[in-house]
């Protein structure tokens, strides 16, 4: 079984390699910093992933909450001690800019946990297993199942 | 929340049910105005009372309003719109309803005033019931708010009884 969970966590990190070709330097992105091979190349992944760590994603999102719910109670206070629909309405939206500034952008204090990929020389060392392994180490799986 | 498309995304629906909730804390807090105003009318003189070619009798008069609707304003008031209705039973109708002058007020200082003004639209009744007439005159609001639903009110003021006769020839 442990084999089997190794050889899973080879194939997502050789999925995620970089290859040394597939540099674009246009950008002041990582993949100009040099250190593009600790980053995932696969373009549906780059899509995905935009330098903000899981730890930053959960921090921005409970800014966010926090900051529209403290923004909505103090327009509506306002607006009531101040007998002013229109001055609740502007620092409702005013609050939501002052948001949307502060969580929405990847800001770099965000990304103070940032993940570290595989190493393209540790994944080398395990090769992606051909499509006969994997049947045949699936029909060994069975195999053990049945033992027990 | 993994792209900064997505969290916009959250953001702007949180800040729109969050918007809704405080236009309806506005709203609701209206509930809680108990308005006290006062209003005055008195006819000075009928102008005119005819009866129409088509056999509707027909009333214009001059009135003399004071009002003061201060009270209704809140901080969620957008417009009152006030109007004057004359009310009064015939055989046909148990309730007649005439509106014969409207204003609109938007601000909370002008709602006090008081007018010497001709009817804007005149008292027409179905039919030829109105000589002699006992009419009674209603003052009507309806308070428009920013955010929230649309209140009305009535206030019944004096009344006054039409003449006996036509005053112009028909």
């Amino acid at each position: 079984m442990a084999g089997m969970k190794q050889k899973y966590r080879t194939d997502l990190s050789l999925s995620l390699a970089v290859s040394q070709k597939d540099r674009n330097c246009s950008t002041q992105s990582y993949l100009c910093r040099g250190d593009s091979h600790v980053f995932p190349s696969s373009p549906v992944l780059k899509a995905r992933i935009n330098e903000m760590d899981w730890q930053g994603q959960k921090h921005a999102e409970m800014l966010m909450q926090i900051f529209l719910v403290f923004s909505a109670v103090a327009a509506f206070g306002a607006g009531y001690l101040m007998r002013d629909f229109r001055l609740m309405m502007l620092i409702y939206a005013g609050g939501v800019v002052l948001t949307v500034l502060v969580t929405v952008p990847n800001w770099p204090y965000f990304n103070r946990h940032p993940l570290k990929w595989l190493d393209p020389s540790e994944a080398e060392k395990h090769p992606k297993p051909q499509v006969s392994n994997i049947t045949s180490s699936s029909s060994s799986k069975k195999k053990a199942s049945k033992n027990k | 929340m993994h792209s900064a498309v997505q969290r916009a995304n959250t953001a702007a629906t949180i800040a729109a049910i969050l918007l809704a909730t405080i236009c309806a804390a506005a709203s609701f807090l209206d509930a809680f105005n108990s308005p006290s105003l006062q209003a005055h009318v008195q006819v000075v003189k009928i102008n005119r009372f005819r009866r129409q070619l088509d056999g509707n009798d027909e009333v214009k008069m001059t009135l003399k309003m004071s009002m003061d609707l201060t009270s209704l304003f809140t901080w969620n008031t957008k417009q009152v719109f006030v109007f004057l209705a004359a009310e009064y039973e015939t055989d046909t109708n148990s309730l007649n309803q005439v509106s014969l002058w409207d204003h609109i007020v938007q601000e909370k200082e002008r709602a006090s005033f008081q007018v010497k003004v001709p009817t804007k639209y005149p008292l027409i009744d179905q039919g030829t019931n109105l000589r002699g007439k006992k009419v009674g005159l209603v003052l009507h609001w309806h308070i428009m708010p920013i955010s929230g639903r649309m209140i009305q009110g009535k206030m019944p003021l004096s009344n006054f009884s039409l003449p006996d006769s036509y005053t112009t020839r028909s």
